[in-house]
């Protein structure tokens, strides 16, 4: 790894690619574990059902303490994660919205978690100290979001023939735009790779190839043969689009705001 | 989808005894150790192990819950 980087000598260039990479991972996080709390009722066992209760927990303090990183970057977390528009939320697309059924949140756990894994374990690698010390726990809980997903996906995939349809579908649906957000070869990812903070696009599209390709398998998707979508924003750090507006009022935590106390 | 019935162990310390601190249906290991985890999470565990109910032998009952092995396939 190179020498650590000093926020303080960042160009403005560089501190604004660093800012939109841990706001897009802190964001992502936050709706990811909107979309488990989403199963917390209704997952098909109590198991599950806590299991996914548990992930909503670890997501949520995964996204502080991302979110926390902003204050490297002089970024008030707290005006960030409570007074945010719905435009201005950079979390990965497919997180916009509630799953329609459970197939397709056993596939966000193997593809989107698993993508958001990749990113995480590249970013705690790099030279951006903070990530470095935080992010490895992260990655040890993540753990068990990895055993509980392979495991359903390749239970749903061996399932009947109802099961794999939605899975198929799910993760025809969910490939091409995390293929994108990983692949994202914009200015302000190159910015990030030449400062070392990041590994390439292609490495990060590579490495989650790696992970997810024999589980994906096991449904006959050929990851290797997916295209990502064509709809990045780069000034967003995403794809086109927002989170819709129930999301956003619960990521905020608009209901019951003004009880909120410091 | 079948489930399987695993029986959950666990130890506070290294050196305390490893106590039955419940059970949780699963569709296989992997997800058992999953809700094991997740589902007795009142402690910090120094290890925590899971075990098919099918795979435990009464010594000297023929009836309570160890009895029984319904609903593992294996």
């Amino acid at each position: 790894m190179s020498a650590l980087i000093s926020v303080e000598a960042l160009s403005a260039e560089g501190r604004a690619a660093l800012e939109r990479l841990v706001l897009g991972l802190a964001d992502s996080k936050r709706l990811m574990g909107i979309r488990y709390s989403d199963w917390v009722v209704g997952a098909p066992s109590i198991e599950t059902g806590i299991a996914t209760s548990s992930m909503t927990q670890d997501e949520w303090g995964h996204a502080r303490l991302l979110y926390a990183m902003l204050k490297h970057l002089g970024v008030d977390p707290v005006e960030v994660e409570h007074n945010r528009g719905a435009d201005e939320y950079a979390n990965l697309s497919l997180l916009d919205k509630q799953f329609e059924n459970w197939a397709a949140l056993v596939t966000a756990m193997v593809v989107l978690d698993g993508a958001l894994s990749v990113v995480l374990r590249g970013f705690s690698e790099g030279t951006f100290e903070p990530a470095g010390l935080r992010v490895p726990k992260m990655l040890a809980e993540e753990q068990f979001h990895v055993s509980l997903g392979f495991a359903w996906y390749r239970r749903l995939a061996a399932a009947s023939d109802e099961a794999r349809s939605l899975l198929r579908d799910a993760t025809d649906a969910q490939l091409p735009a995390t293929l994108a957000w990983l692949g994202a070869d914009d200015a302000p990812a190159k910015v990030l790779v030449e400062l070392g903070v990041m590994p390439t696009a292609t490495a990060l599209t590579t490495s989650f190839q790696e992970s997810v390709g024999d589980v994906l398998a096991s449904c006959a998707v050929d990851v290797g043969a997916v295209e990502p979508a064509s709809n990045w924003d780069s000034a967003r750090g995403r794809a086109t689009g927002r989170p819709d507006a129930e999301s956003v009022e619960r990521a905020r935590g608009d209901r019951n705001r003004s009880l909120f106390v410091e | 989808m079948i489930e399987i019935t695993y029986d959950v162990f666990a130890r506070k310390k290294r050196g305390d005894t490893l106590h039955h601190i419940g059970y949780v249906d699963a569709l296989d290991d992997e997800t058992a150790k999953v809700y094991a985890w997740t589902t007795y999470d009142e402690e910090n565990w120094f290890e925590m192990c899971v075990v098919r109910r099918s795979q435990i032998i009464p010594v000297n009952r023929d009836e309570g819950p160890f009895a029984k092995t319904s609903g593992d396939a294996a």
